[in-house]
């Protein structure tokens, strides 16, 4: 009995080793699994009152969720930008850019666009998200040809970018304040019970989606066969030109969806800082889920697993009283780790 | 300095690549080094260059023995080896290039600059160079490069240098711009031992020759005693015997013509046709062009001018997308770098080309591409596990069936295969050459691009060769054997196609 045992015993330790080792899905999740666990020992079990526990437990889970729903997105769209051998430093402005526009559009005030022409209310809304994901698409698909056409590298092509947005937005929009309508809110703040999950739900959409685009269709793998070998990729007959030029508008069409759920969440936008940093937040949330920097592998179910480990990182470190200075350093030590790990599956 | 290696032996695992090996090279002397791929030339140069140890042999300097156990130990004796790919950095002027890892420091630790461009200059002065030492190494061109690498070699008093197929990337006046260097240098008493596939320029510049075949030497003597014909004689041998696959041959129309077409370097006023169930070979050495011109065609890099038709039309192959839409398949060469994708498994290595054309709403069409792989496994006769393992779990021969079956699923016209036996092993080789037959029974046209003279004859029906970027001439029947291959390939005409010529006329 015991000797079975014994060997059941290694023989699990010996499966857990060779899937941590062989699948980053796996390990990521483990990981996911062990922050959770901590944070929900942190926020104190109570079997005596379990209901109010659980309820608590439950809204604060929303919160991290609602909280990252817009960065995470980014960090889908980053997922196969990484994955296709590609960077882009330019989401956090162009969330900025795109915001702008938006709200430009639905202004209730005296330079509000559509409402200068005559539309307000839910047609109004409509016609600002369609121009808006159009904007977002052009955005990405300029810096796709730049990067893929002009042959610039990803980084200085969206460092460009990066400093053209946010700066050409914060010049037009300097002195005036846009005012969004109440019912535009509702894209957001729509509560179902009595919860607001309408970003968390655009998100698991747009992981759901995204994911399938990523395991079955043509453009998700030829984006794998790129990232992993461009001369082959091009060799096998694939249009790399094209594939790449893809990712950037789908970047682009995501990052506008991330600026809408914002627009609509806050009601307003501080142009100079808003969705600064989040290029770097998507990324580490790409890495810590397994995507590797030089190109060919990643999953989105990996970036989604690493976007709530940083962000219930984030949340412990909230609900352990860090100061507010360190704990950017907590998220640089955690991608630094992440990375270590994989260095050691390759070796 | 005179240079001796006696009765060198050395085998790696069971194969012997040189058995018994002597050879002499006296001062001042430009020695030629010929033979096959394979023939055992740079395991001979590696062992004089101290790279590699010989199993057992004696080396003497001035007939004193010497041993060397690394590469420092040869060039302390006065030996350079200039290699193919040139050790210089680009993005350093002559000078530092020259005192490369042994730089003049003055006192304070700082590169003493002025000492160094002056030492350069005395060398570039002493054997007739023209070249400012402050110059870049990016601005110079090739032929430049290789006479630094050379004045390298003399500063460091190399009087036995070793330069390893200097011309292959050279326009002729860049040769002669090497060539004469090497006079210059057999002035002062260096010898040189010349590594060369280019029989005219052993007849230019050398001496004596000496001719390596499956590990020994064949043939040594006064250039001036022989001809290129006889040199190809003794690179190939007399015995050797290359039995055609034989085939009914029932060819079909045209299928791929190409017109004048022209590459800015590559290659140039390429024409040439293919018929279906056709097997064309396309053979030359190291630098012929062929990769790059059937790259070309396949639409994977630009030409300047010319027109290819498939089917009678014209087409625009501006990129391999359309290249494959319009029925070409492509094989290319290198299989690590430009067949398979690493970070994918099997099975989508072996579909990745059809992607697109069994998808529905750009969803791939899983399902199908499983039922052509499962047959395709059974046709190529594919050894594997489970088809969702790594690529990299198969052997070089499975791999390259992988490959071939991604381009078969596309159903090709014609089908490019550029090299499609490296490094395979023999019975995989084998399996190749049988898919090949096979494919060219049902009528697509098949063009294979080897070095290896003797595949070309086993498989094809007639075989094109090419030198320095152009069509130098085409065998088919008796002519396809590895002596008139040889011929063309090193630059030469044959005296039957003249005649042909003047029948023509």
């Amino acid at each position: 009995m015991l000797k079975t045992e014994n060997k059941n015993k290694k023989s699990f330790i010996e499966w857990f080793k060779h899937r941590w080792t062989t699948e980053p899905l796996f390990s990521t999740a483990i990981a996911l699994l062990i922050m959770i666990v901590i944070q929900t020992v942190v926020l104190g079990f109570d079997y005596d009152s379990f209901g109010s526990w659980f309820s608590s437990w439950i809204r604060n889970w929303i919160n991290i969720l609602r909280n990252n729903a817009g960065v995470g997105i980014i960090s889908l769209g980053m997922t196969f930008v990484i994955i296709s051998g590609g960077i882009d430093l330019a989401v956090g402005s162009t969330l900025v850019a795109v915001g702008a526009i938006i709200m430009m559009l639905i202004d209730t005030g005296p330079k509000g666009i559509l409402a200068g022409i005559g539309l307000t209310g839910a047609p109004a809304f409509a016609v600002a998200i369609l121009i808006a994901i159009a904007i977002g698409c052009l955005f990405g698909t300029g810096i796709g040809l730049l990067i893929t056409k002009g042959k610039i590298p990803p980084f200085i092509a969206t460092l460009g970018a990066m400093k053209i947005f946010r700066s050409l937005t914060q010049h037009f929009m300097q002195g005036y304040n846009p005012t969004v309508p109440k019912g535009f809110l509702q894209i957001s703040s729509f509560k179902i019970g009595n919860l607001m999950l309408m970003p968390i739900i655009y998100w698991a959409i747009a992981a759901f989606i995204l994911n399938y685009v990523s395991k079955r269709t043509v453009f998700g793998r030829q984006v794998i066969a790129v990232g992993s070998n461009e001369r082959a990729a091009k060799l096998s007959g694939i249009n790399v030109v094209k594939v790449k030029t893809k990712v950037y508008s789908l970047m682009g069409v995501l990052v506008a969806i991330a600026a809408i759920i914002q627009v609509s969440r806050i009601g307003s936008m501080d142009f100079a800082n808003a969705g600064s940093g989040s290029e770097m937040d998507a990324i580490a949330a790409a890495v810590v889920g397994g995507t590797s920097m030089s190109g060919g592998k990643g999953t989105i179910i990996g970036t989604v697993f690493g976007m709530l480990i940083i962000a219930v990182m984030n949340n412990l470190l909230n609900l352990f009283g860090v100061p507010p200075f360190l704990r950017e350093a907590f998220k640089g030590m955690l991608v630094v780790f992440a990375v270590l790990l994989q260095r050691k599956e390759e070796s | 300095m005179k240079l001796e290696m006696r009765n060198i032996f050395k085998s790696f695992g069971s194969n012997e690549v040189l058995k018994d090996v002597s050879i002499s090279i006296n001062e001042g002397e430009i020695c030629a080094l010929i033979g096959e791929n394979g023939a055992g030339k740079s395991t001979l140069m590696n062992i004089l260059g101290g790279v590699l140890k010989m199993d057992s042999g004696l080396i003497y300097l001035d007939d004193k023995e010497v041993e060397f156990n690394k590469p420092a130990d040869s060039l302390d004796a006065g030996i350079a080896f200039i290699h193919q790919e040139l050790n210089l950095i680009n993005d350093l002027p002559i000078y530092e290039n020259m005192f490369l890892g042994r730089e003049i420091k003055t006192k304070r630790g700082r590169l003493d600059l002025e000492k160094m461009i002056k030492e350069t200059e005395k060398i570039f002065e002493k054997i007739n160079v023209d070249l400012n030492p402050k110059t870049m190494v990016r601005d110079l061109d090739t032929s430049y490069k290789q006479i630094v690498e050379i004045c390298k070699a003399i500063m460091m008093n190399a009087s036995i240098i070793i330069m390893d197929e200097p011309t292959t990337s050279l326009t002729e006046p860049e040769i002669e711009r090497v060539f004469n260097m090497m006079r210059t240098l057999k002035e002062h008493g260096v010898g040189i031992i010349f590594i060369s596939h280019k029989l005219n320029e052993v007849m230019e510049i050398c001496e004596r020759y000496m001719v390596l075949r499956d590990g020994k030497l064949v043939a040594e003597g006064e250039v001036s005693q022989v001809n290129t014909d006889d040199l190809a004689r003794f690179m190939v041998g007399y015995d050797v015997r290359t039995e055609q696959f034989s085939r009914d041959k029932s060819l079909g129309d045209e299928i791929l013509r190409v017109e004048n077409l022209t590459h800015p370097d590559a290659f140039r006023d390429i024409s040439f046709s293919v018929k279906k169930g056709e097997i064309l070979g396309v053979t030359g050495l190291l630098g012929d062009g062929r990769s790059e011109l059937f790259r070309s065609i396949f639409g994977a890099e630009k030409f300047s001018s010319g027109r290819i038709y498939l089917d009678g039309k014209k087409i625009n192959t501006y990129s391999t997308t359309q290249a494959l839409k319009e029925g070409l398949g492509y094989l290319p060469g290198n299989r690590k770098e430009n067949g398979i994708i690493k970070d994918m498994n099997i099975f989508e290595n072996a579909s990745v080309v059809t992607w697109p054309k069994y998808a529905k709403y750009g969803v791939i069409d899983k399902q199908k591409h499983k039922e052509m792989f499962g047959e395709q496994i059974k046709s190529l006769r594919i050894k594997l596990e489970k088809v969702t393992d790594s690529i990299n779990s198969l052997s070089g021969g499975n791999q390259q069936k992988v490959v071939l079956a991604k381009w078969l699923s596309s159903n090709p016209k014609v089908l490019i295969l550029d090299n499609p036996t490296q490094g395979v092993d023999v019975g995989a080789k084998e399996d190749i050459y049988d898919i090949i037959l096979e494919l060219a029974e049902e009528n697509i046209a098949i063009i294979i691009l080897s070095s290896e003279a003797q595949e070309i004859i086993r498989l094809c029906d007639r075989a094109i060769v090419m030198y320095h970027g152009k069509i130098q001439g085409e065998v088919s029947g008796e002519n396809m054997n590895e002596h008139d291959i040889m011929r063309y390939a090193t630059g030469g005409e044959l005296r039957i196609s003249q005649e042909e010529g003047m029948e023509h006329a």
